[in-house]
């Protein structure tokens, strides 16, 4: 057992803490130059939508390639709102609910089909999505959009827009983030967490799996217009493009990379779809597709388990180097307990690192 | 009844576009249990590869025979290289490799045949036939007929030769697999290469008509996927049939029921996954998975 | 209880909380471009202008669909100015002679990226141009208005962007897609002969633009009937389906508003299949010589029309004219694009190079807004690679930089300009 995850284990340590990060998230929207916080912004949005695809994917073990669709919904929501001039805490309650009620009457009739139906419908839902957005138009602009610009900083603050819209990011994201983790750390995350391993015994255990996946679906559902909300924050306009399918198979690569079943996975992945493409952009905007592969690839070469796995990485280096024994006992003893077999619902409850069984795999 | 039978072959023949990629996605899940994304990405990689040949003046179906081989090949080291450490684990984690598999092969694409349109010659002349009042281009009956036999083949493949059945036997249990003296790795390879040269081949079968891009493949990988599930993960036959289903009812759906028109026929698709999979959760053609508990 | 070690413990916690609140206070941001604040006064330079360089921002889609056009809207004005740059730059109406830089972002057709890369630019660039798309240019329009940056010819035929009212920062630099559609209605209408007209638009702005300004050109005119209109999606592998429908209608004349290459090539095959052979319209980026009607097999048709205001890059005779020649040779050079382009979003972005290097000489103070007061000033300014009878005229209100189209029809080869229909 390593030092560190001592010293995080003492009370005051994680006071502190969340002290500090409560003191910079006050302190940095002020100093950091626009651009920055634009980018945080940004982050905190897909962030968001990342979390509630862990919910239901990460958690729960059931493929969702729709998040996006949610996301959508609630920035469509949000735009309409703010144009037809209602009350902004009224929109924000709708762009949640909304989402979060579609997304239940989806997981209802799929939910009870398996795994691979719900995977079809999640699919069906941004690629039905565009073209009804567009024809649709009364309500969302059709092709061109609808523009809402809402968040700018009022008089008595004194602040920037770029730094009000932070402020209400971090506010609204700090939020979700924090009863999110409340959710899957209690009973919730538990029965999901069996739901993932085995519906069999989940029923046996006499936890419904139908109903924690219909929950964990709304729940990731609700986060959707949640996040949709945000985006309408930052960037104050949305289109038909804005749910497209490719965004979602974005957030699942996301998600994988930033760590699947982690809260700080899901704000490693938003920061890593917001990043990327900047990043790239940096390098060479002409090469942007080849060097987003080609990262996504690395990343995952390196780090199977995702970002979030990184100080597994460095503790097990650190193990390895203080001594072959002690080391090669406990590879070998995880290496037996890992099962490396691909079997379809392999995936297994706890997280620990799969690799180290595919080191030793058999290569001709 | 012209329009009618002019949108059923009209529907054969967008299909079987759908089919070449569900084909080629297939058999990658029968050798190595994994949805590979990147599959549509890999045939235009290949017909880049051939239209380079023909652009070099080699003759057309040399130069595709040669991308045959050389995508066996590639599919090959991707697989040793890239996909093997993925393998056993999470599967999410292998579909997300593949999409960044897919993005890759994109932009290299892209990076080494720029984004312009290139013409892709036909293997077909272009002449057309009429049946039942409906005209049909020599082309499409063309490339209907090779889907059939390629999905004769696999299917043979599969159930009939010892390779199939080791290929089979590696993806579902390679631990097994091992113990009995199969070589795992290779055969791994194997299949991967297999799906790579059936995707060069549904890559020349369909560029001719959709116009050589490196984005040429994305819009039919939807369906693709979507006939996968249909047809059942397991079945050659299943997915053509399905495939072909998607491509015709589309078409029919989107003349005659005008609420769903044009723009929203792209839900035909799903509307029948909904459906088949209500009344057969594994597809029309699938077998029942049977999980131990 | 509280020990020696917790006190120490909650003093350094609190210390560093102090220190970092210190570091916060200490380096608060000053004034920047976070709220719409002054534009610079009298004679302060806007951001990304100095005496020696003037740089510009593109956000445009390089990677995905889009990245054909998109790719090209770059090549052709880094080719112009790489070309002005080699002669030592643009002398500007102060008198100072600068280099043009050149800033271009992906942003994959993504609203939300083309956003984000409009705000990382925004203070290092003096003007953002030639970008590509209605929905990316949308995203970021009211943001460029509170900030006020220009928004300076791109490459949409959305008319706001061209209302000075609602867009009082942007300028559109292609005509707008009703326009377009219009002036092939003029001249269907002209026509003696009774015609029935069967449609195929894409569904969005784009195809809903060039159906309204069709039939505009063709409103009283009582010997055009629209038998059949329809739509496709952009994401559609084939359009085989509307084609059988559309082809029963017994039209004679087929108005397509197709943006996609793929799909048109395969709509001319398919047509011909069908054996209906009605004349063509085509709009003006989908109706490349080279690229779009041999491979379709155009030949086939009574006639092929299209609108246009520059010369085909595809043209047998671009390439033999000198102001073609230094086009391909520039692209080639300065832009890293050497095949002859397949999209005619190159010569137009060549053209907006053009474009600006007038406003530039015109520009007597180095700010955003005098740029905007002389961008709308340019009357009858003939752009290299414009067809005769095409010029810029930026003084229309609601219109873009280029209004005025003309009709053409395909001969074999190329394109020659139709009067008459028929």
């Amino acid at each position: 057992m390593s030092t560190a995850t001592a010293v995080m284990r003492k009370p005051w340590v994680r006071w502190a803490v969340i002290a500090i990060v409560v003191v910079l998230a006050i302190v940095l929207p002020l100093v950091l130059p626009e651009f920055a916080n634009t980018t945080l912004a940004r982050i905190g949005v897909f962030a968001v939508a990342v979390l509630g695809l862990n919910v239901v994917m990460g958690y729960t073990g059931q493929v969702s390639l729709g998040q996006i669709f949610f996301l959508g919904l609630g920035a469509y929501v949000t735009a309409y709102g703010v144009q037809q001039d209602w009350n902004i805490v009224l929109v924000f309650v709708l762009a949640c609910l909304i989402p979060a009620v579609v997304g239940l009457l989806v997981a209802l009739a799929a939910a009870r089909l398996g795994g691979l139906a719900i995977a079809m419908v999640t699919i069906a839902l941004p690629i039905v999505g565009v073209p009804l957005a567009k024809r649709l138009s009364e309500f969302t602009g059709g092709s061109q959009g609808l523009s809402a610009r809402f968040t700018a900083a009022p008089e008595w603050t004194g602040l920037y827009d770029d730094q009000w819209q932070l402020y209400i990011v971090l506010l609204i994201a700090g939020i979700s983030f924090l009863l999110t983790r409340n959710l899957v750390r209690g009973k919730y995350g538990r029965a999901f967490a069996i739901v993932k391993g085995n519906e069999a015994v989940a029923g046996s255990m006499g936890i419904s799996p139908y109903r924690y996946k219909v929950l964990a679906f709304t729940v990731a559902s609700l986060l959707g217009g949640v996040s949709g909300f945000l985006y309408m924050v930052v960037i104050q306009y949305t289109s038909p493009e804005t749910l497209s399918f490719g965004h979602s198979i974005t957030l699942l690569a996301s998600m994988v990379i930033g760590g699947a079943g982690s809260i700080l996975g899901s704000l490693l992945g938003g920061a890593y779809y917001v990043l990327t493409p900047q990043l790239t952009n940096l390098i060479d905007p002409g090469l942007t597709a080849v060097l987003q592969g080609a990262i996504l690839l690395i990343v995952l070469f390196v780090l199977p388990g995702g970002l979030v796995s990184l100080p597994r990485l460095f503790r097990r280096r650190r193990g390895r180097e203080q001594g072959g024994g002690a080391a090669a006992a406990k590879a070998a003893a995880s290496a037996t307990a890992v099962p490396s077999t691909s079997a379809p619902d392999g995936a297994d409850v706890t997280t620990h690192p799969p690799t180290e069984s595919e080191e030793r795999r058999q290569d001709t | 009844m012209g329009t009618f039978i002019q949108l059923v072959i009209d529907g054969l023949s967008s299909g079987s576009i759908y089919a070449a990629l569900a084909l080629a996605i297939v058999l990658v899940n029968q050798a190595t249990g994994l949805i590979n994304f990147a599959q549509g990405g890999m045939a235009v990689l290949s017909a880049y590869i051939a239209w380079q040949l023909t652009a070099w003046s080699v003759p057309l179906l040399l130069a595709i025979l040669i991308s045959i081989a050389a995508s066996f090949v590639i599919g090959a080291i991707v697989e040793r290289f890239l996909i093997r450490k993925f393998e056993g684990g999470d599967p999410d984690t292998a579909v997300v490799v593949t999409i960044g598999l897919l993005t890759l092969i994109t932009g290299i694409c892209a990076w080494i045949w720029s984004y312009n349109n290139k013409l892709f010659p036909s293997l077909f002349p272009l002449e057309t036939i009429s049946i039942a009042g409906a005209v049909v281009s020599v082309r499409s009956i063309g490339t209907i007929l090779a889907i059939v036999a390629i999905m004769v083949l696999l299917q043979l493949l599969f159930l009939g030769t010892k390779l199939g059945l080791a290929l089979r036997a590696v993806a579902i249990n390679p631990q097994s697999a091992a113990f009995s003296g199969m070589p795992v790795g290779r055969l791994l390879m194997v299949g991967w290469g297999l799906a790579a040269s059936l995707g060069a081949v549904a890559g020349a079968l369909v560029a001719p008509q959709l116009t050589l891009t490196p984005n040429m493949m994305d819009s039919a990988l939807v369906y693709a996927l979507a006939a996968v599930i249909i047809g059942g993960l397991t079945s050659p036959i299943g997915v053509v049939i399905a495939a072909w289903l998607i491509g015709v009812l589309e078409n029919l759906a989107a003349v005659y029921v005008p609420l769903i028109g044009h723009d929203l026929k792209i839900a035909v698709p799903f509307i029948m996954i909904f459906v088949v999979l209500i009344v057969r959760p594994q597809g029309l053609f699938g077998r029942k998975a049977v999980v131990r508990v | 209880m509280i020990t020696h070690r917790t006190k120490m413990r909650a003093v350094s916690v609190v210390a560093g909380l102090g220190i970092v609140a210190l570091l916060a206070t200490g380096c608060a941001r000053g004034g920047d471009s976070g709220s719409p604040t002054e534009s610079g006064g009298a004679a302060a330079a806007s951001p990304g202008i100095t005496d020696d360089t003037i740089t510009l921002g593109i956000t445009t889609p390089l990677s995905g669909a889009t990245a054909g056009p998109g790719t090209c809207t770059v090549a052709g004005i880094t080719a112009y100015f790489g070309a002005k740059n080699a002669d030592g730059g643009v002398t500007f109406g102060d008198g100072k002679t600068r280099k043009v830089e050149i800033k271009a972002l992906d942003d994959a057709y993504d609203p939300q990226k083309a956003a984000a890369n409009f705000d990382q630019l925004k203070d290092s660039v003096f003007a953002m141009t030639a970008g590509l798309g209605t929905p990316t240019n949308r995203a970021w329009r009211e943001a460029a208005i509170a900030d006020e940056v220009p928004q300076a010819l791109i490459m949409t035929g959305d008319p706001i962007f061209s209302d000075q009212k609602q867009s009082p920062w942007s300028l559109g630099f292609v005509p707008i897609y009703q326009n377009e559609g219009e002036a092939f209605g003029k001249l269907l209408a002209s026509s003696p002969d009774e015609h029935k007209v069967a449609i195929l638009s894409q569904n969005d702005d784009y195809g809903q633009g060039y159906v309204e300004g069709f039939k505009k050109g063709i409103e009283g005119a009582d010997n055009i009937q629209v038998v059949k209109e329809l739509t496709y999606e952009a994401t559609d592998t084939n359009v085989d389906a509307q084609l059988t429908e559309l082809a029963g209608s017994g039209a004679d004349v087929f108005f397509n508003a197709m943006s996609i290459t793929p799909l048109v090539i395969s709509s001319l095959q398919k047509t011909q299949e069908l054996g209906w052979l009605p004349s063509w319209f085509l709009p003006s980026n989908t109706s490349s010589p080279s690229a779009i009607l041999e491979p379709g097999g155009a030949t086939a048709f009574p006639g092929v029309y299209t609108v246009a205001f520059a010369q085909s890059a595809a043209a047998p005779t671009f390439a033999d004219s000198e102001d073609g020649k230094a086009f391909l040779a520039g692209l080639k050079e300065y832009a890293n694009y050497p095949d002859p382009p397949a999209f005619p979003h190159c010569v137009w972005s060549y053209q907006v190079g053009a474009t600006l290097d007038q406003v530039f000489q015109k520009m007597t103070e180095p700010t955003r807004a005098d740029f905007m007061k002389e961008l709308r000033s340019i009357q009858d300014y003939v752009a290299p690679l414009m067809l005769d009878g095409s010029s810029v005229d930026t003084t229309e209100d609601g219109q873009p930089a280029v209004s005025t189209v003309q009709v053409q029809k395909y001969n074999g080869k190329g394109y020659a300009p139709a009067q008459n229909w028929g």
